[in-house]
């Protein structure tokens, strides 16, 4: 009991009187220890974060009934639909979607969509819309539909199997696909001017890119009339971003993280070699290997505990400002990583002080004190 | 005699300088790849991207709707306008040239296909199998064109990465053709059967999936298909992998209201606008229209990339700041006995301070002349592993990272400088202090 007491005296008060000392070596552990969960807890958060990101990619996956049969009123769509929203995450954004040929005024063709249309231009959000002023309608027209049937967003007529409506437009929009021929009504007009129901649904899936095949795979199992297709421009495109940021944060966060683990090492290193006098006192007086080794070891875990405690927080902190800087949502700090932390940092700290101990050991402690 | 001194100190404490000088040049390879990486990025991804899927479509403009659902194509095979082929390589000599990628033009017409036709050697005659109809859907996969002074390849296995193929891709000279993967499916088409098509027997080499209108048809070699449809030299639409600028609210301006000098920094900006525009120009009778879902939302994605690496840089260079600093305090308070002596010599706090400051200086410059080396060597395997280009490192960098290394050092320094010089030199000299 007097041992460990003398022990942790001394620890003390090494640390006491060489405070500058002290506090260098804590300064270079904390940096280590924050760099470290700032690394981990930007990647581990990294996926959830650009998965925010790409719901504003809209629709990635699209649903339809088999064969694509235009006159889908069957009611295993709306079965379907229901189904998928019970089966896919509630995250999930499901919006039906159905699709017919009508006739222009002048009888050319044109394909007309009828959905919610609130949901699918929130779905939509990255078209560009020309409102049209005081219009008062509410179909949404693509712009190459509007230059054939309403060049300046006046309503104009659609007939579709003798029966004709008047199309009231609210906007017309670019979206660079071939979205740009279509009308988009809302539901009820496009039901009641077709008789038809949704014949296929817009999904936007959320999550990493596994767990959207997965949900994908899960769908098409429990819809075997539909058939369930992932759009792969978009989640190609996300498969890439994702992976490629991953790798490329983890690259640096490796290269940052070791090349500091080695600064900090060689600062300890360095600074225990400079206390080759401490060592050789405490020899004279007759202090064993083992008990040196645990005093300075000792000391090191100390200044290591404090530090990695202090990386944590801080880095916790930058993290959660790198998340709201950039991502608008702050990256929460990960309670589970403070023990990696704390034993990596203890790790390191005691390699770094007990290592140069064994080359001291060889040494005369009579010839350190001589100053050789 | 400083001179001396300042030899003599290198001389004497090699392994102390060793240390000092192992720490800066460890903390500026980490600002050196740091920066190299976070300004980089941008550009590399926004290329890994642009292979993955095309950002811009030209139509012709007289054309006359799409009518397509489901993936069927029910426009009128009489319909519609068509674009010169042979136009296609001038918009590589536009202003943006360079960032156009590669294009991938398309022809397609509903057909009626034969499976599996049995011809037979000695009389020639095909056994008509069963009769399905699909899309026939030309396009390069990998074709080799020439521009006015280069000659590049391109296609669909250039600008859209997202087409997987199970199986071979067909060369762009060969009859061979891929099957989409609906088609393929309800049509029990497996790669190595052929089909017959206006005369002309296929052999399927793979099957596609891309999730659009191509998984129900058969995509075949364009210039195949264009005999086949007999429209030699035309196609319906082309997409073009352009690397873009994201848009902001500049480039949303509608060039023909703009003044001349604005409309010259307009066109000089990679936005997608103005490349389309260009193209425009430079292609007849076409409209260029961004592909907005991908156009769009990458911008912002590839800001908050961008935006994530830039951070996590300057908290790398805090730390690597913070770090240089604390090795180069750490080596001067252990010469205390130093400052006593010189002191107690009669030195002043100014030649002692110097001593120190030249010093570090000295170290600052070589570790971070030694640390860009390094720096520069992580960054290009950075690049090569992830994105298989090399990141390039601005000789601009250089500078930074020196100057970098000078402010730490000095700082590190200073403050530890002074801190030793307030001890009265005997109290140093006894061991109290």
């Amino acid at each position: 009991m007097k041992r460990a007491a003398l022990l942790l005296r001394l620890m003390l008060k090494a640390v006491w009187v060489r405070k500058d000392r002290a506090l260098t070596a804590l300064t270079s552990i904390a940096v280590v220890a924050t760099m470290a969960t700032v690394a981990l807890t930007v990647y581990s958060d990294l996926e959830g974060k650009f998965s925010r990101e790409f719901r504003s990619f809209g629709a990635n996956v699209i649903v339809s009934a088999r064969g694509a049969s235009l006159s889908a009123d069957d009611p295993a769509l709306m079965k379907t639909l229901a189904l998928i929203k019970s089966t896919a995450g509630n995250k999930t954004e499901v919006v039906p979607v159905g699709y017919a040929i009508a006739q222009g005024p002048a009888g050319s063709p044109v394909v007309i969509g009828g959905t919610d249309l609130p949901a699918f231009k929130e779905l939509n959000a990255w078209w560009s819309l020309d409102p049209v002023a005081n219009s008062g309608g509410e179909a949404l027209v693509g712009f190459r539909a509007a230059a054939a049937l309403s060049p300046k967003g006046e309503p104009f007529q659609l007939t579709y199997n003798g029966k004709t409506i008047s199309v009231q437009v609210a906007a017309i929009f670019h979206s660079g696909s071939e979205d740009d021929s279509r009308i988009y009504l809302n539901l009820p007009q496009f039901s009641a001017l077709t008789g038809m129901q949704p014949n296929t649904a817009q999904l936007r899936l959320t999550g990493s890119a596994k767990e959207i095949e997965q949900q994908v795979a899960r769908l098409s199992a429990s819809l075997p009339q539909a058939e369930v297709k992932p759009v792969r421009q978009i989640t190609a495109v996300q498969a890439a971003v994702l992976g490629k940021t991953r790798s490329i944060v983890l690259a640096a966060s490796t290269v940052v993280v070791v090349l500091i683990v080695v600064c900090m090492v060689t600062t300890l290193t360095g600074s225990v070699l400079e206390r080759r006098k401490d060592f050789a006192v405490m020899k004279a007086l007759g202090a064993s290997n083992s008990t040196v080794n645990l005093l300075f070891a000792g000391e090191a875990a100390l200044t290591s505990l404090l530090g990695a405690i202090i990386g944590f927080i801080v880095g916790s902190g930058i993290a959660l400002w790198i998340g709201e800087a950039n991502f608008g949502a702050a990256i929460t700090p990960r309670p589970l990583l403070l023990l990696p932390v704390i034993l990596g940092s203890i790790f390191l700290a005691l390699l770094a002080s007990t290592a140069p101990l064994r080359i001291l050991r060889r040494i005369q402690p009579a010839g350190i004190l001589r100053g050789e | 005699m400083f001179a001396r001194l300042l030899f003599e100190s290198f001389r004497r404490q090699q392994r102390r300088k060793a240390f000092a000088l192992l720490a800066i040049a460890l903390g500026m390879s980490i600002t050196t790849a740091m920066i190299a990486v976070a300004t980089d990025v941008g550009d590399k991804m926004n290329q890994e991207l642009r292979t993955q899927s095309a950002n811009l479509l030209i139509t012709p403009v007289q054309d006359s709707l799409d009518v397509n659902i489901g993936g069927v194509n029910l426009k009128p095979a009489s319909e519609g306008a068509y674009i010169r082929e042979s136009d296609l390589p001038k918009m590589k000599d536009i202003f943006w040239g360079h960032n156009i990628l590669g294009f991938a033009p398309f022809l397609s017409e509903q057909q009626s296909f034969v499976l599996n036709p049995h011809v037979t050697a000695e009389s020639g005659d095909v056994h008509v199998g069963s009769l399905v109809t699909a899309d026939l859907i030309g396009t390069y996969f990998s074709q080799e064109l020439k521009t006015r002074n280069e000659s590049f390849v391109t296609g669909v296995q250039t600008v859209n990465k997202f087409w997987q193929v199970q199986g071979q891709w067909p060369a762009d000279d060969s009859t061979n053709a891929l099957a989409g993967s609906s088609f393929a499916a309800k049509a029990n088409l497996h790669p190595g059967d052929t089909i017959a098509v206006g005369g002309r027997t296929l052999t399927i080499t793979g099957i596609l999936t891309t999730g659009g209108p191509e998984d129900e048809a058969i995509v075949a070699p364009l210039h195949l298909v264009q005999q086949l449809l007999g429209h030699p030299d035309q196609v319906r639409r082309v997409v073009v992998s352009a690397l873009t600028k994201p848009e902001d609210d500049f480039a949303r301006r509608d060039p023909r209201s703009m003044s001349p000098t604005m409309f010259e920094r307009w066109s000089c900006s990679p936005y997608a606008n103005s490349i389309a525009f260009q193209i425009h120009d430079a292609l007849p009778n076409v409209q260029v229209e961004q592909i907005r879902q991908v156009e769009q939302n990458q911008g912002r994605v590839l800001a908050r990339i961008s935006g994530l690496l830039l951070l996590l840089t300057i908290a790398a260079l805090v730390a690597a700041g913070l770090a240089v600093s604390a090795v180069m305090a750490a080596t001067i308070i252990e010469r205390r006995h130093e400052v006593g002596l010189m002191k107690s010599l009669g030195a002043g706090n100014g030649a002692v301070a110097s001593l120190f400051l030249t010093e570090a200086g000295l170290l600052a410059l070589a570790g971070g002349f030694a640390g860009f080396a390094i720096g520069v060597v992580l960054a290009h395997r950075i690049g090569q592993s992830i994105f298989g280009s090399s990141i390039t490192v601005h000789p601009v960098v250089l500078a930074i990272v020196v100057f970098a290394a000078l402010v730490v050092a000095l700082a590190g320094s200073t403050g530890a400088v002074r801190k030793a010089m307030r001890f009265d030199p005997a109290l140093v000299l006894r061991g109290d202090a």
